[in-house]
Protein backbone atom coordinates (compact mmCIF):
# COMPACT_ATOMS: atom_id res chain seq x y z
CA UNK A 1 0.00 0.00 0.00
CA UNK A 2 1.13 3.50 -0.89
CA UNK A 3 0.62 6.71 0.69
CA UNK A 4 -2.94 7.16 2.13
CA UNK A 5 -5.37 8.92 -0.54
CA UNK A 6 -8.34 9.23 1.94
CA UNK A 7 -7.54 11.10 5.06
CA UNK A 8 -10.66 11.01 8.09
CA UNK A 9 -9.39 12.48 10.96
CA UNK A 10 -11.30 13.04 14.11
CA UNK A 11 -14.74 13.67 12.77
CA UNK A 12 -17.94 13.85 14.20
CA UNK A 13 -21.55 14.88 12.99
CA UNK A 14 -25.18 15.25 15.42
CA UNK A 15 -28.26 15.08 14.21
CA UNK A 16 -30.85 16.57 16.37
CA UNK A 17 -29.06 15.80 19.55
CA UNK A 18 -28.09 11.98 18.35
CA UNK A 19 -24.90 11.73 17.83
CA UNK A 20 -24.47 9.51 14.90
CA UNK A 21 -20.41 9.69 14.42
CA UNK A 22 -18.38 10.15 16.87
CA UNK A 23 -14.18 10.98 16.26
CA UNK A 24 -13.72 8.85 13.57
CA UNK A 25 -10.41 8.13 11.55
CA UNK A 26 -9.32 6.27 9.15
CA UNK A 27 -7.33 6.45 5.97
CA UNK A 28 -7.83 4.64 2.72
CA UNK A 29 -4.38 4.06 0.42
CA UNK A 30 -4.51 3.71 -3.43
CA UNK A 31 -4.72 -0.04 -4.38
CA UNK A 32 -6.31 -0.75 -1.40
CA UNK A 33 -9.54 -2.00 -0.45
CA UNK A 34 -10.90 -0.69 3.35
CA UNK A 35 -14.09 -3.10 4.66
CA UNK A 36 -16.20 -0.34 6.27
CA UNK A 37 -18.45 -2.80 8.51
CA UNK A 38 -21.07 -2.29 11.39
CA UNK A 39 -24.54 -2.88 12.66
CA UNK A 40 -27.65 -1.41 11.17
CA UNK A 41 -27.25 2.42 12.40
CA UNK A 42 -23.77 2.23 13.73
CA UNK A 43 -22.98 5.74 12.07
CA UNK A 44 -21.98 3.75 8.61
CA UNK A 45 -23.92 5.54 5.77
CA UNK A 46 -23.46 9.02 7.79
CA UNK A 47 -19.71 8.72 7.77
CA UNK A 48 -19.95 7.55 3.70
CA UNK A 49 -22.14 10.60 2.57
CA UNK A 50 -19.54 13.40 4.98
CA UNK A 51 -16.50 11.75 2.63
CA UNK A 52 -18.79 12.34 -0.74
CA UNK A 53 -19.39 15.72 0.28
CA UNK A 54 -22.95 14.76 0.73
CA UNK A 55 -23.27 17.04 4.02
CA UNK A 56 -19.96 18.16 6.33
CA UNK A 57 -18.83 16.62 9.69
CA UNK A 58 -19.47 19.46 12.65
CA UNK A 59 -15.92 18.75 13.86
CA UNK A 60 -12.43 16.97 12.13
CA UNK A 61 -11.58 16.88 8.72
CA UNK A 62 -11.78 14.75 5.53
CA UNK A 63 -9.35 15.48 2.97
CA UNK A 64 -7.78 14.01 -0.39
CA UNK A 65 -4.50 13.76 -1.15
CA UNK A 66 -4.32 14.08 -4.95
CA UNK A 67 -1.76 14.64 -7.31
CA UNK A 68 0.41 15.96 -4.83
CA UNK A 69 -2.00 18.10 -2.79
CA UNK A 70 -4.33 17.75 -0.30
CA UNK A 71 -7.55 19.19 -0.38
CA UNK A 72 -11.09 19.07 0.01
CA UNK A 73 -13.00 15.19 -1.48
CA UNK A 74 -13.07 16.59 -5.40
CA UNK A 75 -16.72 15.03 -6.43
CA UNK A 76 -15.15 14.59 -10.04
CA UNK A 77 -12.77 12.15 -8.38
CA UNK A 78 -14.81 9.96 -6.50
CA UNK A 79 -17.70 7.46 -7.42
CA UNK A 80 -20.62 5.73 -5.31
CA UNK A 81 -22.68 2.84 -5.17
CA UNK A 82 -25.54 3.49 -2.67
CA UNK A 83 -27.06 0.73 -1.00
CA UNK A 84 -30.47 1.08 -1.87
CA UNK A 85 -31.18 1.69 -5.89
CA UNK A 86 -30.59 5.40 -7.34
CA UNK A 87 -30.94 5.54 -10.92
CA UNK A 88 -33.97 7.38 -12.62
CA UNK A 89 -36.37 4.57 -13.24
CA UNK A 90 -38.11 6.03 -16.34
CA UNK A 91 -34.85 7.09 -18.22
CA UNK A 92 -33.67 5.02 -20.29
CA UNK A 93 -30.47 3.00 -19.65
CA UNK A 94 -27.57 4.33 -21.59
CA UNK A 95 -28.65 7.43 -21.51
CA UNK A 96 -29.06 7.85 -17.73
CA UNK A 97 -25.28 6.40 -17.73
CA UNK A 98 -24.26 9.07 -19.83
CA UNK A 99 -25.62 11.75 -17.84
CA UNK A 100 -24.05 10.66 -14.74
CA UNK A 101 -20.96 10.75 -16.09
CA UNK A 102 -21.19 13.78 -17.48
CA UNK A 103 -22.17 15.06 -13.83
CA UNK A 104 -18.86 14.01 -12.73
CA UNK A 105 -16.98 15.62 -15.89
CA UNK A 106 -16.89 13.45 -18.73
CA UNK A 107 -17.57 14.89 -22.25
CA UNK A 108 -20.68 13.32 -23.91
CA UNK A 109 -18.49 11.04 -26.25
CA UNK A 110 -15.91 10.01 -23.62
CA UNK A 111 -19.29 8.69 -21.73
CA UNK A 112 -20.70 7.26 -24.04
CA UNK A 113 -18.31 5.07 -25.34
CA UNK A 114 -17.38 4.10 -21.81
CA UNK A 115 -20.96 3.41 -21.46
CA UNK A 116 -21.07 0.97 -24.00
CA UNK A 117 -17.75 -0.84 -23.52
CA UNK A 118 -19.35 -1.73 -19.81
CA UNK A 119 -22.37 -2.66 -20.77
CA UNK A 120 -21.06 -4.74 -23.01
CA UNK A 121 -18.38 -6.33 -20.11
CA UNK A 122 -22.02 -6.51 -18.40
CA UNK A 123 -23.72 -8.53 -20.80
CA UNK A 124 -26.16 -5.82 -21.15
CA UNK A 125 -25.51 -3.95 -24.50
CA UNK A 126 -29.02 -5.08 -25.64
CA UNK A 127 -30.44 -3.42 -22.66
CA UNK A 128 -29.00 0.23 -23.78
CA UNK A 129 -32.35 1.80 -25.09
CA UNK A 130 -34.09 -0.06 -22.42
CA UNK A 131 -36.22 1.99 -19.47
CA UNK A 132 -34.36 1.08 -16.32
CA UNK A 133 -37.46 0.13 -14.62
CA UNK A 134 -37.99 -2.85 -17.03
CA UNK A 135 -34.47 -4.24 -15.90
CA UNK A 136 -33.85 -6.89 -12.99
CA UNK A 137 -32.69 -5.75 -9.86
CA UNK A 138 -29.23 -7.53 -10.74
CA UNK A 139 -29.55 -5.69 -13.80
CA UNK A 140 -29.88 -2.13 -12.33
CA UNK A 141 -27.21 -3.21 -9.57
CA UNK A 142 -24.69 -3.69 -12.54
CA UNK A 143 -25.82 -0.15 -13.78
CA UNK A 144 -25.44 1.58 -10.59
CA UNK A 145 -22.18 -0.08 -10.40
CA UNK A 146 -21.18 1.31 -13.71
CA UNK A 147 -22.53 4.39 -13.16
CA UNK A 148 -20.02 4.81 -10.10
CA UNK A 149 -16.89 3.96 -11.88
CA UNK A 150 -17.51 5.34 -15.62
CA UNK A 151 -15.12 8.19 -14.64
CA UNK A 152 -12.32 5.93 -12.89
CA UNK A 153 -12.57 7.76 -10.02
CA UNK A 154 -9.74 7.66 -7.46
CA UNK A 155 -11.70 7.08 -4.47
CA UNK A 156 -14.44 5.08 -4.16
CA UNK A 157 -17.29 3.75 -2.16
CA UNK A 158 -19.00 0.74 -2.88
CA UNK A 159 -22.14 0.15 -0.12
CA UNK A 160 -23.34 -3.60 -0.62
CA UNK A 161 -21.71 -3.81 -3.95
CA UNK A 162 -22.98 -7.53 -4.24
CA UNK A 163 -27.02 -6.95 -3.39
CA UNK A 164 -29.22 -8.89 -5.94
CA UNK A 165 -26.19 -10.70 -8.05
CA UNK A 166 -26.70 -14.20 -8.87
CA UNK A 167 -22.93 -16.47 -8.73
CA UNK A 168 -21.50 -15.83 -11.74
CA UNK A 169 -22.04 -11.88 -11.52
CA UNK A 170 -20.75 -12.01 -8.51
CA UNK A 171 -17.79 -13.18 -9.94
CA UNK A 172 -17.50 -11.43 -12.40
CA UNK A 173 -17.82 -8.24 -10.15
CA UNK A 174 -15.55 -9.39 -7.69
CA UNK A 175 -12.69 -9.40 -10.52
CA UNK A 176 -13.57 -6.41 -11.47
CA UNK A 177 -13.75 -4.68 -7.88
CA UNK A 178 -9.57 -6.39 -8.07
CA UNK A 179 -8.91 -4.78 -11.30
CA UNK A 180 -9.79 -1.43 -9.47
CA UNK A 181 -7.62 -2.06 -6.77
CA UNK A 182 -4.62 -3.02 -8.72
CA UNK A 183 -4.91 -0.08 -10.66
CA UNK A 184 -4.49 2.15 -7.83
CA UNK A 185 -8.41 2.92 -7.31
CA UNK A 186 -8.90 3.51 -3.50
CA UNK A 187 -12.02 1.70 -2.27
CA UNK A 188 -14.28 1.93 0.41
CA UNK A 189 -16.10 -1.38 0.99
CA UNK A 190 -19.17 -0.86 3.11
CA UNK A 191 -20.86 -4.68 3.28
CA UNK A 192 -22.68 -7.32 5.92
CA UNK A 193 -21.49 -10.41 3.98
CA UNK A 194 -18.79 -11.01 6.04
CA UNK A 195 -17.39 -13.51 3.82
CA UNK A 196 -16.65 -11.25 0.78
CA UNK A 197 -15.75 -9.10 2.76
CA UNK A 198 -12.34 -11.76 3.75
CA UNK A 199 -12.15 -12.53 0.09
CA UNK A 200 -12.01 -8.65 -0.92
CA UNK A 201 -10.63 -6.19 1.69
CA UNK A 202 -6.96 -5.36 2.96
CA UNK A 203 -8.08 -3.74 5.79
CA UNK A 204 -11.14 -3.52 7.77
CA UNK A 205 -13.03 -0.71 10.02
CA UNK A 206 -15.55 -1.70 12.77
CA UNK A 207 -17.80 1.24 13.22
CA UNK A 208 -20.67 0.83 16.50
CA UNK A 209 -22.62 3.68 18.07
CA UNK A 210 -20.80 5.78 16.28
CA UNK A 211 -17.36 5.10 17.27
CA UNK A 212 -14.21 2.73 16.13
CA UNK A 213 -14.40 -0.33 17.55
CA UNK A 214 -11.82 -2.70 15.84
CA UNK A 215 -9.18 -1.17 13.03
CA UNK A 216 -6.38 -2.30 11.15
CA UNK A 217 -4.82 -5.39 9.02
CA UNK A 218 -7.60 -7.83 8.28
CA UNK A 219 -4.46 -11.07 9.03
CA UNK A 220 -3.55 -9.17 12.05
CA UNK A 221 -7.01 -8.81 13.78
CA UNK A 222 -7.31 -12.31 13.01
CA UNK A 223 -4.38 -13.06 14.50
CA UNK A 224 -4.70 -11.27 17.47
CA UNK A 225 -8.58 -12.82 18.01
CA UNK A 226 -6.48 -16.20 18.37
CA UNK A 227 -8.80 -18.74 19.09
CA UNK A 228 -9.24 -21.20 15.82
CA UNK A 229 -12.22 -23.00 14.72
CA UNK A 230 -12.14 -26.45 14.26
CA UNK A 231 -14.82 -28.73 12.25
CA UNK A 232 -14.02 -32.34 12.01
CA UNK A 233 -15.60 -35.83 10.80
CA UNK A 234 -14.26 -38.57 12.57
CA UNK A 235 -15.19 -42.99 13.38
CA UNK A 236 -15.31 -43.52 16.80
CA UNK A 237 -17.23 -41.97 20.15
CA UNK A 238 -15.13 -39.05 20.59
CA UNK A 239 -15.18 -38.80 23.71
CA UNK A 240 -10.82 -38.31 23.73
CA UNK A 241 -11.43 -34.93 22.22
CA UNK A 242 -12.94 -33.10 25.47
CA UNK A 243 -9.88 -34.55 27.55
CA UNK A 244 -7.58 -32.40 25.13
CA UNK A 245 -5.64 -29.58 25.95
CA UNK A 246 -7.03 -26.04 24.72
CA UNK A 247 -10.49 -27.59 23.06
CA UNK A 248 -13.36 -25.50 24.23
CA UNK A 249 -17.06 -24.97 23.33
CA UNK A 250 -17.18 -28.65 21.46
CA UNK A 251 -19.81 -29.98 20.32
CA UNK A 252 -20.15 -33.11 19.78
CA UNK A 253 -22.45 -34.99 17.25
CA UNK A 254 -22.50 -38.28 15.73
CA UNK A 255 -19.10 -38.68 14.05
CA UNK A 256 -18.92 -34.89 13.85
CA UNK A 257 -17.29 -32.40 16.29
CA UNK A 258 -16.85 -28.59 16.54
CA UNK A 259 -14.94 -26.49 18.31
CA UNK A 260 -12.40 -23.91 19.06
CA UNK A 261 -8.34 -23.76 20.17
CA UNK A 262 -7.83 -21.61 23.30
CA UNK A 263 -5.25 -19.00 22.45
CA UNK A 264 -2.14 -20.80 24.07
CA UNK A 265 -2.42 -24.05 21.65
CA UNK A 266 -2.02 -23.53 18.33
CA UNK A 267 -2.97 -25.35 14.62
CA UNK A 268 0.25 -27.14 14.58
CA UNK A 269 0.08 -28.53 18.30
CA UNK A 270 -3.20 -29.73 18.51
CA UNK A 271 -2.66 -31.84 15.00
CA UNK A 272 0.40 -33.35 16.74
CA UNK A 273 -1.66 -33.85 19.96
CA UNK A 274 -3.94 -35.75 18.42
CA UNK A 275 -4.54 -38.86 19.70
CA UNK A 276 -4.71 -42.25 17.26
CA UNK A 277 -7.30 -44.12 18.62
CA UNK A 278 -9.70 -41.19 16.71
CA UNK A 279 -9.70 -42.21 13.23
CA UNK A 280 -9.78 -38.87 10.82
CA UNK A 281 -12.12 -38.54 8.01
CA UNK A 282 -12.19 -35.06 7.22
CA UNK A 283 -10.06 -32.38 8.85
CA UNK A 284 -10.24 -28.48 9.37
CA UNK A 285 -8.55 -25.80 11.30
CA UNK A 286 -9.19 -22.50 10.45
CA UNK A 287 -8.87 -18.46 12.22
CA UNK A 288 -12.13 -17.24 13.35
CA UNK A 289 -13.97 -16.26 10.50
CA UNK A 290 -14.58 -12.48 10.24
CA UNK A 291 -17.92 -12.94 10.96
CA UNK A 292 -17.54 -14.30 14.71
CA UNK A 293 -15.33 -11.42 15.55
CA UNK A 294 -17.78 -9.24 14.19
CA UNK A 295 -20.85 -11.18 16.72
CA UNK A 296 -18.16 -11.07 19.25
CA UNK A 297 -17.16 -7.32 19.02
CA UNK A 298 -20.57 -5.98 19.12
CA UNK A 299 -21.84 -8.36 21.57
CA UNK A 300 -19.16 -7.37 23.88
CA UNK A 301 -19.51 -3.74 23.38
CA UNK A 302 -23.65 -4.06 24.03
CA UNK A 303 -22.89 -6.07 27.55
CA UNK B 1 -21.20 23.48 -16.35
CA UNK B 2 -23.11 20.95 -14.07
CA UNK B 3 -26.55 22.89 -13.84
CA UNK B 4 -26.66 22.95 -17.36
CA UNK B 5 -26.59 19.87 -17.92
CA UNK B 6 -29.20 18.86 -14.70
CA UNK B 7 -31.23 21.44 -16.46
CA UNK B 8 -30.56 19.77 -20.05
CA UNK B 9 -31.88 16.40 -18.22
CA UNK B 10 -34.75 17.47 -16.87
CA UNK B 11 -35.93 18.91 -19.81
CA UNK B 12 -35.78 16.54 -22.29
CA UNK B 13 -37.28 13.80 -19.29
CA UNK B 14 -39.86 16.27 -18.92
CA UNK B 15 -40.73 16.92 -22.52
CA UNK B 16 -40.69 12.96 -23.63
CA UNK B 17 -43.00 11.76 -21.07
CA UNK B 18 -46.66 11.06 -21.46
CA UNK B 19 -48.24 13.32 -18.64
CA UNK B 20 -46.55 16.14 -20.85
CA UNK B 21 -48.00 15.20 -23.93
CA UNK B 22 -51.12 14.74 -22.98
CA UNK B 23 -51.19 17.98 -20.95
CA UNK B 24 -50.01 20.27 -23.11
CA UNK B 25 -52.31 19.21 -26.46
CA UNK B 26 -55.13 18.68 -24.27
CA UNK B 27 -56.01 21.03 -21.98
CA UNK B 28 -56.29 23.76 -25.11
CA UNK B 29 -58.43 21.71 -27.26
CA UNK B 30 -60.78 20.34 -24.12
CA UNK B 31 -60.86 25.02 -23.34
CA UNK B 32 -61.43 25.56 -27.04
CA UNK B 33 -64.17 23.13 -26.88
CA UNK B 34 -65.92 24.71 -23.95
CA UNK B 35 -65.37 28.52 -25.06
CA UNK B 36 -66.89 26.98 -28.46
CA UNK B 37 -69.61 25.23 -27.09
CA UNK B 38 -69.94 28.71 -25.09
CA UNK B 39 -69.68 31.25 -28.00
CA UNK B 40 -72.54 29.18 -29.94
CA UNK B 41 -75.30 28.94 -26.26
CA UNK B 42 -74.91 33.08 -26.56
CA UNK B 43 -75.80 33.50 -29.90
CA UNK B 44 -72.03 33.25 -31.40
CA UNK B 45 -72.03 36.47 -33.21
CA UNK B 46 -69.06 38.01 -34.20
CA UNK B 47 -68.55 41.34 -34.93
CA UNK B 48 -65.98 41.25 -37.16
CA UNK B 49 -65.28 45.35 -36.73
CA UNK B 50 -64.58 44.90 -33.65
CA UNK B 51 -61.21 46.60 -32.23
CA UNK B 52 -58.20 44.18 -31.14
CA UNK B 53 -58.61 43.07 -27.56
CA UNK B 54 -57.18 45.71 -24.89
CA UNK B 55 -54.16 45.15 -23.33
CA UNK B 56 -56.13 43.86 -19.93
CA UNK B 57 -57.35 40.96 -22.22
CA UNK B 58 -53.86 39.75 -22.72
CA UNK B 59 -52.83 40.31 -19.23
CA UNK B 60 -55.75 38.38 -17.88
CA UNK B 61 -54.47 35.50 -20.44
CA UNK B 62 -51.18 35.59 -19.25
CA UNK B 63 -51.79 35.61 -15.92
CA UNK B 64 -54.38 32.38 -16.26
CA UNK B 65 -52.05 31.10 -18.61
CA UNK B 66 -49.04 31.68 -15.38
CA UNK B 67 -51.00 30.27 -13.46
CA UNK B 68 -52.15 26.97 -14.75
CA UNK B 69 -48.22 26.32 -16.35
CA UNK B 70 -46.78 27.53 -12.97
CA UNK B 71 -49.16 24.74 -11.20
CA UNK B 72 -49.01 22.03 -13.59
CA UNK B 73 -44.87 22.44 -13.56
CA UNK B 74 -44.86 23.33 -9.86
CA UNK B 75 -47.00 19.87 -9.45
CA UNK B 76 -44.16 18.12 -11.52
CA UNK B 77 -41.21 19.43 -9.71
CA UNK B 78 -43.08 18.35 -6.15
CA UNK B 79 -43.58 15.38 -7.76
CA UNK B 80 -39.63 14.78 -8.94
CA UNK B 81 -38.59 16.07 -5.79
CA UNK B 82 -40.06 13.69 -3.89
CA UNK B 83 -39.56 11.25 -5.66
CA UNK B 84 -35.84 11.53 -5.68
CA UNK B 85 -36.18 11.70 -2.32
CA UNK B 86 -38.33 8.40 -1.97
CA UNK B 87 -35.74 6.61 -4.81
CA UNK B 88 -32.60 7.56 -3.08
CA UNK B 89 -31.29 8.62 -6.63
CA UNK B 90 -30.73 12.04 -4.61
CA UNK B 91 -27.67 10.16 -3.35
CA UNK B 92 -26.24 9.92 -6.40
CA UNK B 93 -26.97 13.05 -7.50
CA UNK B 94 -25.49 14.37 -4.41
CA UNK B 95 -22.28 12.52 -4.64
CA UNK B 96 -22.05 14.62 -7.68
CA UNK B 97 -23.67 18.14 -8.04
CA UNK B 98 -24.57 20.33 -4.77
CA UNK B 99 -28.23 20.58 -3.44
CA UNK B 100 -28.24 24.07 -4.97
CA UNK B 101 -27.35 23.05 -8.87
CA UNK B 102 -30.03 19.85 -8.37
CA UNK B 103 -32.65 22.44 -7.07
CA UNK B 104 -32.19 24.91 -9.44
CA UNK B 105 -31.41 22.46 -12.32
CA UNK B 106 -34.68 20.96 -11.55
CA UNK B 107 -36.89 24.30 -10.98
CA UNK B 108 -35.21 25.91 -14.64
CA UNK B 109 -35.61 22.52 -16.45
CA UNK B 110 -39.19 21.98 -15.92
CA UNK B 111 -39.66 25.47 -16.12
CA UNK B 112 -38.69 25.70 -19.42
CA UNK B 113 -40.56 22.30 -19.95
CA UNK B 114 -43.72 24.76 -19.18
CA UNK B 115 -42.30 27.72 -21.16
CA UNK B 116 -42.64 25.34 -23.98
CA UNK B 117 -46.26 24.13 -22.96
CA UNK B 118 -47.69 27.60 -22.40
CA UNK B 119 -46.38 28.70 -25.77
CA UNK B 120 -48.10 25.89 -27.43
CA UNK B 121 -51.51 27.10 -25.76
CA UNK B 122 -50.92 30.61 -26.25
CA UNK B 123 -50.35 29.71 -30.57
CA UNK B 124 -53.29 27.41 -29.88
CA UNK B 125 -55.22 30.30 -28.96
CA UNK B 126 -53.80 32.74 -31.19
CA UNK B 127 -54.70 30.64 -33.82
CA UNK B 128 -57.82 29.03 -32.65
CA UNK B 129 -59.60 32.09 -31.94
CA UNK B 130 -58.31 34.02 -34.89
CA UNK B 131 -60.69 32.06 -36.59
CA UNK B 132 -63.60 33.80 -34.72
CA UNK B 133 -62.62 37.40 -33.80
CA UNK B 134 -59.67 39.42 -35.10
CA UNK B 135 -56.94 39.02 -33.16
CA UNK B 136 -53.75 41.80 -33.04
CA UNK B 137 -51.11 42.50 -30.58
CA UNK B 138 -50.93 46.19 -31.93
CA UNK B 139 -52.48 47.42 -28.37
CA UNK B 140 -49.47 46.14 -26.58
CA UNK B 141 -46.65 48.69 -25.70
CA UNK B 142 -42.88 48.72 -25.04
CA UNK B 143 -43.79 48.64 -21.31
CA UNK B 144 -46.07 45.54 -21.79
CA UNK B 145 -43.29 43.63 -23.86
CA UNK B 146 -40.29 44.07 -21.46
CA UNK B 147 -42.51 43.98 -18.16
CA UNK B 148 -45.24 40.81 -18.98
CA UNK B 149 -41.91 38.21 -19.85
CA UNK B 150 -40.08 39.20 -16.79
CA UNK B 151 -43.38 38.85 -14.31
CA UNK B 152 -44.29 35.94 -16.27
CA UNK B 153 -40.78 34.15 -15.99
CA UNK B 154 -39.75 35.45 -12.16
CA UNK B 155 -43.22 34.46 -11.11
CA UNK B 156 -42.82 31.15 -12.51
CA UNK B 157 -39.89 30.26 -11.20
CA UNK B 158 -41.42 31.97 -7.58
CA UNK B 159 -44.54 29.59 -7.57
CA UNK B 160 -42.45 26.34 -8.79
CA UNK B 161 -39.99 26.37 -5.75
CA UNK B 162 -43.19 27.06 -3.65
CA UNK B 163 -44.03 23.74 -4.49
CA UNK B 164 -40.62 22.30 -4.55
CA UNK B 165 -40.08 23.02 -1.03
CA UNK B 166 -43.74 21.23 -0.53
CA UNK B 167 -41.71 18.07 -2.52
CA UNK B 168 -38.97 18.05 -0.80
CA UNK B 169 -40.90 18.53 2.62
CA UNK B 170 -43.11 15.53 2.04
CA UNK B 171 -42.89 11.56 2.32
CA UNK B 172 -45.56 10.67 -0.25
CA UNK B 173 -47.90 12.38 -2.00
CA UNK B 174 -50.81 11.68 0.43
CA UNK B 175 -49.19 13.65 2.93
CA UNK B 176 -49.08 17.12 1.66
CA UNK B 177 -51.38 19.01 4.33
CA UNK B 178 -51.12 22.21 5.56
CA UNK B 179 -47.14 22.62 3.85
CA UNK B 180 -49.14 21.93 0.83
CA UNK B 181 -51.20 24.69 1.53
CA UNK B 182 -48.26 27.02 0.48
CA UNK B 183 -48.50 26.51 -2.98
CA UNK B 184 -51.96 28.41 -3.19
CA UNK B 185 -50.84 32.20 -2.06
CA UNK B 186 -49.84 32.96 -5.43
CA UNK B 187 -53.23 32.23 -6.62
CA UNK B 188 -55.21 34.54 -4.32
CA UNK B 189 -55.12 37.36 -6.36
CA UNK B 190 -56.87 35.88 -8.81
CA UNK B 191 -59.72 35.51 -6.67
CA UNK B 192 -60.27 39.44 -6.41
CA UNK B 193 -59.73 39.65 -10.39
CA UNK B 194 -62.39 42.00 -11.04
CA UNK B 195 -61.56 44.13 -8.02
CA UNK B 196 -58.14 44.50 -9.98
CA UNK B 197 -59.36 45.12 -13.34
CA UNK B 198 -61.99 47.86 -11.97
CA UNK B 199 -59.74 49.61 -9.81
CA UNK B 200 -56.43 48.73 -10.61
CA UNK B 201 -54.80 51.81 -8.36
CA UNK B 202 -56.84 51.05 -5.44
CA UNK B 203 -53.66 51.63 -2.06
CA UNK B 204 -54.01 47.76 -1.27
CA UNK B 205 -54.20 46.86 -4.56
CA UNK B 206 -50.99 48.61 -5.05
CA UNK B 207 -49.28 47.64 -1.93
CA UNK B 208 -49.99 44.00 -2.47
CA UNK B 209 -48.05 44.51 -5.64
CA UNK B 210 -44.65 45.07 -3.52
CA UNK B 211 -45.37 41.61 -2.01
CA UNK B 212 -43.36 38.36 -4.13
CA UNK B 213 -46.21 36.23 -3.54
CA UNK B 214 -48.55 38.65 -4.64
CA UNK B 215 -46.58 40.64 -7.83
CA UNK B 216 -47.10 37.84 -10.57
CA UNK B 217 -50.90 37.99 -10.01
CA UNK B 218 -51.31 41.57 -9.14
CA UNK B 219 -49.01 42.72 -11.47
CA UNK B 220 -49.93 41.00 -14.46
CA UNK B 221 -53.78 42.44 -14.22
CA UNK B 222 -52.62 45.79 -13.21
CA UNK B 223 -50.50 46.94 -15.98
CA UNK B 224 -52.97 45.65 -18.26
CA UNK B 225 -55.73 47.21 -16.95
CA UNK B 226 -54.14 50.43 -16.27
CA UNK B 227 -54.35 52.34 -19.42
CA UNK B 228 -58.52 52.09 -19.84
CA UNK B 229 -59.41 52.15 -16.23
CA UNK B 230 -57.57 54.92 -14.66
CA UNK B 231 -58.31 58.53 -16.09
CA UNK B 232 -54.99 60.34 -14.52
CA UNK B 233 -52.38 57.89 -15.21
CA UNK B 234 -51.85 56.13 -18.01
CA UNK B 235 -49.20 53.75 -16.56
CA UNK B 236 -48.38 52.13 -13.51
CA UNK B 237 -45.37 54.39 -12.31
CA UNK B 238 -42.26 53.07 -13.73
CA UNK B 239 -40.67 52.92 -9.74
CA UNK B 240 -44.01 50.69 -8.64
CA UNK B 241 -42.93 48.35 -11.44
CA UNK B 242 -39.20 48.66 -10.77
CA UNK B 243 -39.60 47.89 -7.15
CA UNK B 244 -42.02 45.25 -7.61
CA UNK B 245 -39.77 43.56 -9.97
CA UNK B 246 -36.95 43.60 -7.61
CA UNK B 247 -39.20 42.37 -4.65
CA UNK B 248 -40.30 39.39 -6.92
CA UNK B 249 -36.53 38.88 -7.95
CA UNK B 250 -35.36 38.76 -4.53
CA UNK B 251 -38.44 36.46 -2.92
CA UNK B 252 -37.83 34.24 -5.85
CA UNK B 253 -34.02 33.99 -4.92
CA UNK B 254 -35.24 33.46 -1.31
CA UNK B 255 -37.88 30.72 -2.16
CA UNK B 256 -35.17 28.96 -4.23
CA UNK B 257 -32.22 29.14 -1.30
CA UNK B 258 -35.09 27.97 1.00
CA UNK B 259 -36.21 25.01 -1.43
CA UNK B 260 -32.88 23.58 -1.34
CA UNK B 261 -32.45 23.91 2.67
CA UNK B 262 -35.04 21.99 3.00
CA UNK B 263 -34.55 19.87 0.47
CA UNK B 264 -31.10 19.14 1.68
CA UNK B 265 -32.45 18.39 5.39
CA UNK B 266 -35.52 17.12 4.14
CA UNK B 267 -33.71 13.65 1.99
CA UNK B 268 -32.36 12.50 5.13
CA UNK B 269 -35.83 12.04 6.43
CA UNK B 270 -37.54 9.49 4.15
CA UNK B 271 -39.57 8.44 7.18
CA UNK B 272 -41.55 11.43 7.59
CA UNK B 273 -43.24 14.82 6.72
CA UNK B 274 -42.30 18.35 7.97
CA UNK B 275 -44.85 20.26 9.91
CA UNK B 276 -45.05 24.24 9.25
CA UNK B 277 -42.39 24.72 12.07
CA UNK B 278 -39.92 22.17 11.34
CA UNK B 279 -40.12 23.08 7.40
CA UNK B 280 -38.83 27.23 9.22
CA UNK B 281 -36.11 25.00 10.89
CA UNK B 282 -35.04 23.37 8.14
CA UNK B 283 -34.96 26.04 6.19
CA UNK B 284 -32.63 28.42 7.65
CA UNK B 285 -30.20 25.08 9.17
CA UNK B 286 -27.08 24.58 8.26
CA UNK B 287 -26.35 21.68 5.53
Amino acid sequence: MSEALLHVEGVSKTFESVRAVNDVSFNVGRGEILGFLGPNGAGKTTTIRMILGIFRPDSGTIHCALDGASGEVPKERTGYLPEERGLYSDAKVLELLVYFGELKGLTRTEARQRARTWLERFDLLDWASKRVEKLSKGMQQKIQFTASILHRPDLVVLDEPFSGLDPVNQNLLHEIIGGLRKDGTAILLSSHRMNLVEALCDRIFLIHNGRRVLYGDLEEIKESHGEHAVAMRFTGDGSELAQLPGVANLRLEEGRATFTLERHVGPDAFVRNLPESIEIRALSVDRPPLHDIFVRTIEGRVS
Amino acid sequence: MKLGKVIRWELNQSLRSKQFVIVTILIPVVIGLVAFVASRAIGGKVDASSEPPPPFIIGMFLAFILFLGAFMSGVMTMYGVMKEKQSRVVEMMMSSVSAWELMCGKLIGLGLAGLVQVIVWSAIVYVGAGLFIPISLASLTLVHWITYPLYFILGYLFIASIFGTVGASIKDIHSGGAVGLAGAIPYLPMMFIWLILDKPDTLWIRIAGFFPPFVPGVMLLRIGATPIASEGTRFVPTWEIALSLVSLALGTLLMMRFATKVFEVGMLMTGKSASLRELWRWGRSKA
